[in-house]
């Protein structure tokens, strides 16, 4: 194991500085605050860190180390030109608070997602401020909130979400302070109208709601849903996790939804770096737009060509009501810049994207359900329609009854096959679920073949299964313990 | 569409599951929802044509580097040891998901832990998590974090203090995440030399927290804020905004008494990139473990008794814990923490408060330079400054900065774009990249300024 506090680069530093333009300048800090103790930092030489960041790498598994077939995360290629377009000066050495005339390129870019993004998803303005998905739900429902207020409906106090819903939903809903209706999933899987027309009245502020579902189905009752919502008065919010089914296809304004959130760093291929950085902005119907965060790109006819040579000059707008900020900043700018240079990559073929990424899912389903392994027992779908969007699901729970194999056995054996393992237990209405996700960018033969390694465990020795991971850098890690001890940090004193 | 390996072999695939056509797998969608007749964006473009266009738009842009820059307010204009990009953009670490299968995961998990443990000893309080978005929202869940530990025995009901010189980009932030949780803040005043009011800091006793800034929003150390604790007690969370570099030479609040710490991470790992991707720190006392936000990673054993690191405590986590969660954070910014923890390590511990002296001794210099102009005069004279310092000029900051950017100079921000009554104070950022002639620059343009308006 490789500890970075037993390395002893000699010079204390891995790092060395030029000296303070001004000598005895620690005096300039108030005696009462000098710092006593310097930080227990690691004392490493460059090349020791470089073996030591090297070899930790080496023990993580990205989409390029395998196929990453993990439910509503999109693991699409991140395409590597996009790293390279975000080490230029112009977006790595910017700073947010330049004036407009020095980053006329940035609005340029920033205006230009905006627009594609409103095309994509059927709305009147977008802004990208938000970070997260998560925070651009709760961006779009703090929206929705001063938008009630100001209607003189401060009443409505509850927001509606179905069972099957990601647990962002109601999270980021309760942070507005939001009461939660959950509504039941009817016994297909699907969006329940009975339970909808119970739920909704004069305290209903909105509805959240994935499409395609976390089923990977399409809502067929979609536009019937929203009508109900309406008609009571409140809104439609999209939660866009599940974006990259539908391109070209149809999209959340058609459906009849008053704001969506992007995952820029699932639809777009900003890489998900290990949990984040992620971007999630949000696209509002007119009505909602003047509650937007603030500032959004905007631009005007230049009466020269302008800095971009394209005849605008591009300006950052407050809405009139805006809700003010989330982020400090305007968003993850490179995060943005990253998803212009993926979305350049496609244009308006990105409906092909979609396309192969719902061709892919179903490919991988069919291949997996008409499989012919022997196998203890086969899965059941966890909606059995025929086609299904840019993911299924699958419950193990018939190979549990057979032969105690879960679905967790079956995820961890998965890793001894070198693949990630699909989304585990979610969503929860589903029982011993696996919810698998191929994404556009995996060849067939990596599909054939997975298909074929996932059915040849079905059939394994089940102790083999239940013992699974073998191969792995690290045996089934004992989660209960890291809980109980608690060991957050590095121990000096041990 | 050079992206899809399976171009080409459509029909293949979909014979092979008795369908005909793609539009067969689109038959779910009810044909009043369907869009038909393609998206109308422009047409696809090739990875040469690309790299073209983002050269001509970014470099549209005035990075920078190109040009003698005071413009912080927040942000730092750093320099990035080569190493990290490098390191950090490993597809292993770039292309992975949150490490919810640790048996594959062992090595972004470590590299957060010993982020952990970095953040942990930087700050002074035990406990660390994996990063928030930016360090305003950090301070916004903070407070919110900080409400449930201490809400129920605080005498003064869901009051939070909040210093009254945050800035309002980042208390609009704090105001969007507090006004749905039944939270009142209440302004913390300074007094006229810019410090905390103590006397009126008495008045947050018994409050559920108080949110204080160290340096402030103007660089400005505050003694008095090592003193607070004693004087808000036991009952109420100190929380501290941290300058992370400026922890290098200044004691960390852990050691005065803070509950929790947040700040920029962004010194450390990452350029200023327009304001993001960059990352909040969050750190605090035990006490508040339980009901903090983010992920954390846990150090345990695997089945042979091998050392393993693992996500823990998702029980108080939106996936679990749905809307009782913690906050609604799920993806933060890990990537660029893993950024800051090889600079932080890159650095060692003399490494650190050497880049904090260079930040202090560049900011010295440039007050000083700056206070020798005739009409230019500090804010608060009688304050230490780390990183930024702001100064009173005899006309607008708006117009000094236009004047500035013509002789092409960022001179810095103009301080009545957050508060009006501010309108002729300039707030001047400074960092270990600050040289002498970049001062000279600054000095020149603004004395010209000075001496246009004054004549």
């Amino acid at each position: 194991m490789s500890d970075i506090y037993q390395f002893n680069g000699a010079a204390g530093t891995g790092w060395s500085q030029p000296a303070p333009m001004l000598e005895n300048v620690e005096n300039t800090v108030p005696a009462a605050l000098r710092r006593a103790s310097l930080p227990r930092w690691p004392r490493a030489s460059e090349p020791e860190l470089v073996r030591h960041y090297t070899w930790l790498s080496q023990r993580n598994f990205g989409i390029d180390t395998g196929f990453y077939p993990l439910g509503s995360c999109t693991m699409k290629h991140n395409p590597r030109i996009n790293e390279r377009i975000v080490q230029l000066p112009g977006i790595d050495r910017l700073h947010p608070l330049q004036p407009e005339h020095q980053i006329q390129g940035l609005l340029a870019i920033f205006y230009e997602m905006q627009e594609m993004l409103e095309i994509c998803a059927g709305m009147d303005q977008v802004t990208l401020q938000p970070v997260a998905g998560a925070q651009g739900e709760f961006a779009a429902m703090r929206c929705i909130q001063e938008y009630h207020r100001d209607n003189g409906e401060s009443q409505r106090d509850k927001v509606i979400v179905p069972d099957s819903a990601h647990g962002t939903n109601p999270a980021s809903a309760a942070m507005c302070g939001y009461e939660i209706v959950e509504i039941p999933s009817g016994e297909d899987g699907r969006l329940d109208l009975d339970a909808l027309r119970a739920a909704v009245g004069d305290d209903t502020a909105a509805m959240m709601i994935t499409n395609p579902s976390t089923l990977g189905i399409f809502e067929p009752e979609i536009a019937e849903a929203a009508e109900i919502v309406h008609a009571a008065g409140g809104q439609m919010y999209y939660d866009g996790a599940n974006f990259n089914a539908i391109l070209g296809k149809t999209d959340p304004g058609r459906m009849g939804f008053d704001a969506v959130h992007y995952n820029l760093h699932k639809t777009f291929s900003q890489p998900h770096g290990g949990g984040g950085p992620g971007s999630g902005p949000i696209g509002v119907k007119s009505h909602l737009a003047e509650y937007l965060p603030a500032p959004l790109a905007d631009r005007e006819q230049a009466e020269d060509e302008g800095a971009t040579d394209d005849g605008y000059r591009y300006f950052w707008r407050t809405p009139e009501k805006t809700i003010g900020k989330v982020q400090q900043w305007h968003g993850n700018a490179g995060a943005v810049v990253r998803a212009w240079a993926f979305y350049r990559r496609y244009g308006r073929e990105l409906e092909r994207m979609s396309e192969h990424a719902v061709l892919n899912a179903n490919y991988l389903r069919h291949r997996i359900m008409n499989g012919t392994e022997s196998v203890h027992a086969m899965p059941l779908d966890g909606a059995p329609t025929k086609v299904v969007k840019h993911e299924f699901t699958l419950s193990m729970s018939p190979l549990k009854d057979a032969v105690g194999v879960t679905g967790k056995d079956v995820a961890k054996r998965l890793l001894d096959y070198g693949y990630m393992s699909p989304t585990l237990y979610f969503p929860m209405i589903v029982p011993e679920c696996l919810m698998i996700e191929p994404t556009e960018t995996e060849s067939k033969e990596v599909l054939d073949k997975f298909a074929e390694d996932f059915l040849q465990i079905l059939g394994e020795d089940p102790e083999v299964v239940t013992t699974a991971p073998h191969t792995t850098d690290v045996r089934r890690v004992d989660e209960v313990l890291a809980a109980r001890s608690l060991i957050l940090r590095q121990d000096f004193e041990e | 569409m050079d992206q899809l390996p399976n171009l080409g072999r459509e029909q293949e695939m979909l014979s092979a599951m008795g369908f005909e056509s793609i539009d067969d797998l689109f038959s779910d969608i009810p044909e009043g929802v369907r869009r038909s007749g393609g998206l109308p964006l422009r047409g696809p473009q090739s990875e040469e044509e690309i790299w073209a266009d983002a050269q001509h738009l970014l470099g549209a842009n005035i990075d920078l580097d190109s040009r003698p820059s005071f413009l912080s307010a927040g942000l730092a204009r750093n320099f990035v040891p080569t190493m990290v990009g490098m390191l950090a953009t490993r597809g292993e670490f770039l292309t992975a998901y949150t490490p919810y299968q640790p048996e594959v995961s062992q090595g972004m998990l470590q590299a957060m832990w010993e982020f952990q443990t970095m953040v942990s000893e930087l700050v002074g309080l035990p406990v660390a998590n994996v990063s928030m978005y930016d360090a305003s929202t950090a301070a916004a869940e903070a407070i919110t974090c900080a409400v449930r530990v201490k809400g129920r025995k605080a005498e003064q009901k869901g009051v939070v203090y909040v210093s009254q010189f945050v800035p309002p980009h980042r208390m609009s932030v704090i105001e969007n995440y507090t006004q749905g949780g039944g939270i009142e803040l209440r302004l913390l005043e300074h007094g006229s030399d810019g410090r905390v009011d103590l006397d009126a800091a008495a008045g947050a006793r018994g409050a559920c927290a108080v949110y204080v800034e160290q340096p402030n929003a103007f660089g400005e150390l505050d003694e008095g804020i090592a003193g607070l604790k004693e004087i808000i007690g036991d009952k109420t969370a100190l929380i501290v905004g941290v300058d992370a570099v400026s922890l290098g030479i200044v004691e960390a609040p852990g050691a005065y008494g803070a509950d929790i710490v947040v700040g920029e991470g962004q010194p450390f790992g990452i350029g200023p990139t327009a304001g993001g991707p960059i990352y909040g720190l969050f750190a605090c006392a035990k006490e508040y473990l339980r009901q903090m936000p983010g992920r954390i990673v846990g150090k345990t054993v695997d089945e042979d008794g091998l050392d393993a690191f693992t996500l823990t405590l998702s029980t108080r986590e939106q996936h679990i814990r749905r809307h009782r969660a913690t906050s609604n954070i799920c993806s933060n910014e890990t990537l660029i923490a893993l950024m800051g923890a090889m600079h932080m390590a890159l650095l060692g511990p003399e490494g650190l408060e050497r880049l904090a002296l260079r930040v202090a001794a560049a900011t010295e210099a440039t007050k000083q330079a700056v206070c020798s102009i005739d009409g230019v005069e500090l804010v608060d004279p009688d304050t230490a400054n780390f990183r930024e310092f702001a100064v009173k000029l005899p006309g607008s900051a708006a117009d000094a900065l236009a004047h500035m950017d013509a002789a092409g100079v960022l001179g810095g921000f103009d301080m009545g774009e957050w508060w009006e009554s501010m309108a002729t104070c300039l707030l001047i950022g400074c960092d270990e990249r600050t040289s002498q002639s970049d001062i000279d620059a600054l000095v020149s343009a603004l004395s010209s300024w000075v001496a246009e308006v004054s004549a």
